[in-house]
């Protein structure tokens, strides 16, 4: 029990790149770490939403079968399906709005990626604080390391930017998670077993595109269609001036299944800012890339799915946030999952 | 039609030549089908539109440095309050008082800001519009001009430099003040002496303590305020800090003042478009902070009556 617990625990910091700090104990002790057993430790993880660590191939091996399909259960509840293809990256802001999607935009080639149905809630990030995710160096990149001490709530406690005593807001649990820069999004993912979005994953995701006969594909201006529509997503027009629920607007997903790719909260990418204007900015600082519009964008072309804004990596703003991906050949695949649920049945 | 038809409407014409039609702002003789007023370049149209309605029409001045963000502020406030019903709502009066709204929100809209506003008056944007708050039964009149930095500048160095300036704030209700915040963040205090200097611009105009600008509404917003968050956060111990020239010249002679921040843009860049100069760009447009400052202004001017 013990060797599968140290195994179990082994694997998990491997995903980081280095061990924990407190080195494993070699033989049982009366004062094991709080959840000492393999079931204890899974479940708990189970319960932060870190599913897609216990999904990875160095992982599955220690996992029960009910366990793995559990874990597999959060994930198609969680997670939709970016299917793998072609999608136009361009940015259409600048003198050109008028244009049709797709001109003078670049093509590009996603494999199949599962992507958060929901934005990233202040509930979910919660669990990251209550877990000491602000401390936990492997987290973060090391370049950002004096920084992170900065990263704190209004009363001084690490957490994001507007809570208060590492606590979010009252009655914003379901809310999309602001005021937590590109590293904070970045550290959460990681802990989570999970990574930020490119923007061509993103864009795939929101703007579906659809090829047929081997034409260019054909994508949507907004997750739901060419016309932007009050009901379907929270931005200025909505006239509700802060975030609303993640689910709130259930019209407004996407075809896969995702909601809140249009509206409500800007949301960080992988992808440098820029990256798909043939006129190069010339940034001081450099910029991370920035999709989907926030519940304050006043132009509607903003909150498109081609739109692309960038932000410096450190700025906690109070209409950012994010949502994370999964790429599908870094987890165990499904039929390996099922053997093992056969096996147990047997 | 033969040519002896026509001289009795001629003769008419002829005798409206006689009288002069006095513009709104500097009050000079005009001919009553002048464009703009021969002395001051203000508009004709705002006279014409004033003598035809029974509420006079108030004045309202936007200042500020060259760069403030004067066009940009003027033109998101009205494009959002003709847009949204919920606070004030603004109706234009005469199509010259849409343009500024459209420039602006053309360029914003096409990642651009707008253009300079140049320095000869007769090329200023000006708006006139209706307001009307809910739950108000009388509408509110206000005139508000577009000017450019560069000319107010003049005007403060060179008194005289540009009439229309000093006879439009002869006749202001009130003014807003903007304060780029983000260079004060830079410590570069152009701005803070920009605002003291029209200040005691203001009181040399009329320091009468009851009628005078020491008794008007004087509202300071520092814009761009999105490059610097502690301007939202207050605004006043902003100023006490970063512009203590200018806060404790407004505690000592102006008895209705406040400090406000607004910002337009998300983020900015730089670009360098072919064939043009680099470019100062915004990467989004979210406004914030634009309707509280004039908000004040308003509640001001009502209390005035």
């Amino acid at each position: 029990m013990l060797s599968a617990n140290r195994s179990l625990l082994e694997n998990v910091w491997r995903m980081f790149g280095r061990t924990p700090a407190t080195p494993l104990p070699e033989t049982e002790t009366p004062k094991p770490a709080p959840r000492a057993d393999v079931g204890g430790l899974v479940e708990e993880m189970l319960d932060q939403g870190r599913y897609a660590l216990l999904l990875r191939k160095q992982i599955t091996g220690s996992l029960r079968a009910t366990q793995l399909d559990r874990a597999r259960q959060e994930l198609g509840t969680s997670m939709a399906i970016v299917p793998a293809g072609d999608v136009f990256l361009e940015q259409p802001h600048l003198d050109d709005v008028d244009l049709p999607v797709g001109s003078g935009a670049k093509l590009v080639h996603i494999d199949e990626v599962f992507l958060d149905r929901y934005p990233v809630t202040n509930q979910a990030f919660r669990q990251f604080v209550d877990a000491g995710g602000y401390g936990q160096e492997a987290l973060w990149d090391p370049e950002v390391w004096p920084g992170v001490a900065n990263f704190v709530d209004t009363t001084g406690q690490p957490a994001p930017r507007y809570w208060s005593a590492s606590r979010f807001p009252e009655g914003q649990a379901n809310h999309p998670v602001v005021g937590v820069n590109w590293f904070e999004a970045t550290a959460f993912a990681r802990w989570s077993g999970k990574r930020l979005p490119t923007d061509p994953e993103w864009v795939k995701a929101a703007s579906w595109p659809v090829a047929v006969n081997g034409a260019n594909p054909a994508q949507r201006r907004y997750p739901w269609g060419d016309e932007m529509l009050a009901d379907r997503a929270n931005v200025w027009d909505a006239n509700r001036g802060k975030t609303t629920p993640v689910d709130h607007y259930e019209a407004g997903r996407s075809p896969g299944g995702i909601y809140d790719l249009c509206g409500n909260a800007w949301e960080w990418t992988s992808t440098g800012f820029g990256a798909w204007d043939g006129c190069q900015y010339e940034l001081d600082v450099p910029m991370r890339g920035l999709r989907g519009g926030a519940f304050d964008t006043y132009f509607d072309h903003q909150a498109s799915c081609q739109f692309q804004s960038g932000e410096v990596q450190v700025a906690r703003r109070h209409n950012i946030g994010f949502r994370c991906a999964l790429g599908v050949c870094e987890i165990v695949p499904e039929t390996i999952a099922t053997n093992a649920i056969r096996q147990e049945v047997a | 039609m033969s040519p002896k038809a026509v001289l009795p409407m001629d003769s008419y014409r002829l005798a409206q030549y006689t009288v002069t039609a006095p513009c709104y702002v500097c009050g000079g003789g005009n001919n009553f089908d002048a464009e703009l007023c021969r002395h001051c370049f203000a508009p004709m149209a705002l006279a014409h539109q004033a003598s035809s309605q029974k509420i006079r029409p108030k004045m309202i001045a936007v200042l500020g440095a060259s760069g403030a963000g004067k066009t940009v502020y003027l033109g998101m406030l009205t494009d959002m309050l003709s847009r949204e019903a919920s606070r004030l709502q603004l109706l234009a009066r005469g199509a010259f008082s849409i343009s500024l709204q459209q420039n602006t929100v053309a360029a914003l809209a096409r990642g651009r800001f707008p253009d300079k506003t140049p320095c000869e008056p007769d090329s200023w944007h000006w708006v006139h519009c209706q307001l009307r708050a809910p739950r108000q039964r009388k509408p509110l009149e206000l005139i508000m001009p577009d000017m450019a930095g560069e000319a107010l500048l003049e005007e403060l160095d060179h008194p005289n430099s540009y009439p229309v300036v000093r006879a439009f704030l002869a006749k202001c209700s009130g003014v807003m003040i903007l304060i780029d915040g983000s260079q004060l963040v830079e410590g570069v205090k152009q701005q803070d002496f920009f605002a003291m200097k029209m200040l005691t611009y203001l009181c040399d105009l009329d320091d009468h303590p009851k009628t005078g600008w020491l008794a008007k509404p004087v509202c300071l917003t520092f814009t761009k305020a999105d490059e610097c968050e502690a301007c939202f956060e207050n605004p006043a111990a902003y100023a006490r800090r970063s512009a203590h020239g200018l806060w404790q010249h407004c505690q000592e002679r102006f008895r209705y003042h406040e400090f406000f921040a607004a910002g337009v843009a998300g983020n900015c860049a730089y670009r360098q478009p072919t064939g043009k100069g680099r470019l100062r760009v915004p990467l989004r447009v979210e406004p914030r902070g634009i309707v509280e400052p004039f908000e004040w202004l308003v509640e001001q001017l009502k209390r005035q009556k």
